[in-house]
């Protein structure tokens, strides 16, 4: 839209240069006629044998001559004047008078030629007229030139502009569809004809063609190793729970029986935390978002793990406000999260620790966080924690996969939720900011 | 009950039917998608248990090919798939429960039960009872043998739900999903905390216990 303005303003002020060059050329030449026209008129008069034939000329011509047309004047040596205008000089300088049967000022532009002849003073003046019909004319040439195309230019960069922001705005949201985890989404190409834009959204489909095809591949792959490791995993508890279930078995065998089926147990815990992470960050639709009442959910997760957190010897604390903090989000996916950061406080803080589990909001915002005042984390590990499988030396010896708080980070990604982890001197804070809805 | 099991792993299948069978229930086990499906249409049963990944026809298309022929019998689904989208994938196929692999039989059979029992009579009354104790839904109080119980709230809610459910196994996570709203995996042994706090006030301090564990599997108030 810019663009065309600028062109068409370009255009106006090329146009009327060229229009007035022109104009002035031509109007130089109308000039030049009249001033011929006259010299060559008062060479006729020149000719006149004495002051009476030029009267009489000028007489006879004054009759047949229209005074808005051209003026005669001729000042006789004796002061009379002949002719249909009288040349007067007052105060502002010379001005002609119209004589003769309809005396009255002079109107309109004239040129003038004055010429001694005889011993008179031969005046000719012929209307400017011509001149301010060419200045008309050339002012309609403009008009219907200029307004057109201007009219044109105007509307045609309009269009295109708009059809350009039209076409902007539906690769932005088919962009944006596509981040959200949308992939079948797709920038509508439609019949029109090929331009810069309609190019750049084939390309945007042509990425989204392989994104999606790699990603149902992986999410094909994810779900054949599922189902490949867990029905053989399956096989195994079965077997186990056969043979601990056989007659006559030591105890001992028993036990063992019972110490593998838990450790089957880890494995598929840790697979289930892996593929879970995988889905997450895959982008696992949002569409399922639904609102979710981030105080209650603190609340039902400080009321289910109490009883546990107290018999470990640490006092969990709960702080939401009054009213509902609404999100957009997955409840079953932010429940596991707060579990998560929860079991992991319970898990390497010392007995005796507060756990403090907290919902507050402010504007637009809703911040929950899950604080305890135990050892904490040096802070130059803070972001390493955060990876998949990794554990602080000081860990080592208690349970846990080293996936717990990876998974927080991917849940907290996929609800576009500001993650970041304090110290809370002393102690370790976890602090989730999410959008307010 | 008579129940069908489509499932194609050689060991998982045996293992479920065998199970079931011990249980006293009558078991057809089929392999096949396509055959899960004729024999669900043509056999009257009371529960159909059937895995998601079937050679033949998958298992969402064969719920949902059930489902649209107005076939109203209630389903377990058996994944290895645990992903929050394919739960609800699971259930939008018409699926009644959702069960990831791999399971303890106990799980499998309590989830049975809670698909197929008949809404419970007690589901009216205002008055709970198991043995010698009562519980005033209305007074919201429990006594046992005449003595008043001092319940918190949310025990008083657990101890509501297996009540109700009376002589029926609840898993830990069917607990959780009931009593609290939430389906999520804890590595804390959150459910039977709250459960042996409702055992200190509930049997301690009497003579015999009304709150039972099933091993494998999870809780149960005898009725």
């Amino acid at each position: 839209m810019r663009l065309s303005l600028w062109l068409a303003f370009l255009f106006v002020i090329v146009s009327s240069l060229s229009l007035s060059a022109t104009y002035f050329v031509a109007r130089e030449t109308q000039e030049d006629a009249i001033e011929e026209s006259l010299v060559q008129v008062m060479a006729g008069y020149r000719a006149t044998p004495s002051v009476a034939a030029l009267a009489a000329v000028v007489r006879a011509e004054t009759r047949e001559t229209d005074p808005t047309r051209r003026l005669l004047s001729y000042r006789l040596p004796s002061g009379v004047i002949a002719g249909n205008a009288a040349i007067v000089q007052d105060a502002e300088g010379f001005s002609a008078v119209i004589s003769g049967v309809s005396p009255g000022e002079v109107k309109g532009d004239y040129i003038s030629l004055t010429r001694l002849i005889n011993g008179g003073l031969m005046t000719v003046a012929l209307t400017a007229q011509p001149l301010e019909n060419l200045r008309k004319t050339y002012l309609l040439v403009f008009l219907f030139s200029l307004l057109p195309t201007c009219i044109a230019a105007l509307s045609g960069g309009f269009f295109l502009a708009r059809r350009d922001s039209k076409h902007l705005v539906t690769i932005e949201s088919t962009l944006a569809l596509l981040t959200s985890g949308e992939l079948g989404a797709r920038v509508d190409t439609g019949n029109s004809r090929q331009n810069d834009l309609s190019r750049i959204g084939a390309q945007v489909n042509r990425m989204a063609d392989a994104q999606e095809k790699s990603m149902s591949a992986l999410q094909q792959i994810s779900a054949d190793i599922a189902h490949d490791l867990k029905s053989p995993i399956q096989r195994v508890s079965v077997l186990l729970s056969d043979l601990s279930k056989t007659d006559d078995l030591p105890q001992e065998a028993v036990d063992l029986a019972e110490r593998a089926s838990d450790e089957t147990q880890g494995i598929v815990r840790v697979f289930q935390s892996l593929l879970q992470i995988a889905q997450v960050e895959g982008g696992s639709p949002r569409a399922g978002f639904a609102l979710v009442d981030l105080g209650e959910l603190a609340a039902t997760f400080v009321d289910i793990y109490q009883p546990a957190a107290e018999e470990q010897g640490r006092q969990l604390v709960l702080h939401i406000p009054d009213t509902p903090a609404n999100i957009s989000g997955d409840k079953t996916l932010l429940g596991q999260l707060l579990a998560n950061l929860i079991e992991n406080a319970l898990r390497h803080t010392p007995v005796g620790t507060n756990i403090t589990v907290c919902v507050a909001k402010d504007a637009d915002k809703i911040h929950m966080s899950v604080a305890d005042n135990g050892a904490g984390i040096p802070v130059d590990q803070h972001q390493n924690v955060l990876r998949r499988l990794y554990r602080l030396e000081a860990s080592r010896t208690t349970p846990g996969s080293g996936l717990g708080l990876s998974l927080v980070a991917a849940i907290a990604d996929l609800h576009e939720a500001e993650l970041v982890l304090l110290s809370a001197n002393p102690g370790l804070k976890v602090d989730l900011t999410l959008a307010a809805i | 009950m008579k129940i069908l099991v489509v499932e194609d792993d050689k060991t998982t299948g045996p293992y479920i039917a065998s199970g079931l069978r011990e249980e006293g229930h009558t078991v057809d086990l089929v392999e096949d998608g396509k055959d899960g499906l004729i024999q669900a249409t043509t056999a009257d049963y009371d529960v159909l248990v059937i895995d998601r990944m079937l050679p033949g026809l998958d298992g969402l298309t064969l719920l949902k090919t059930l489902r649209g022929a107005k076939n109203k019998t209630p389903a377990l689904m058996l994944t290895a798939l645990s992903g929050v989208s394919d739960r609800i994938e699971g259930l939008d196929a018409g699926a009644d429960d959702y069960l990831v692999k791999p399971f303890a039989f106990g799980e499998l059979s309590a989830r049975l039960s809670a698909l197929t029992r008949r809404p419970n009579l007690m589901e009216q009354e205002t008055v709970l009872q198991a043995g010698d104790l009562e519980m005033d839904l209305v007074r919201r109080t429990v006594t046992r043998g005449g003595t008043a119980l001092d319940l918190l709230p949310r025990e008083f809610v657990l101890l509501e739900h297996l009540l109700r459910r009376k002589g029926r196994v609840q898993t830990r996570t069917m607990l959780l999903e009931t009593v609290w709203g939430i389906s999520f995996d804890p590595q804390t042994n959150v459910v039977e905390t709250h459960i042996s706090r409702l055992r200190s006030k509930v049997d301690k301090p009497f003579q015999t216990d009304l709150i039972e564990t099933v091993r494998g599997a999870g809780y149960r108030i005898a009725g």
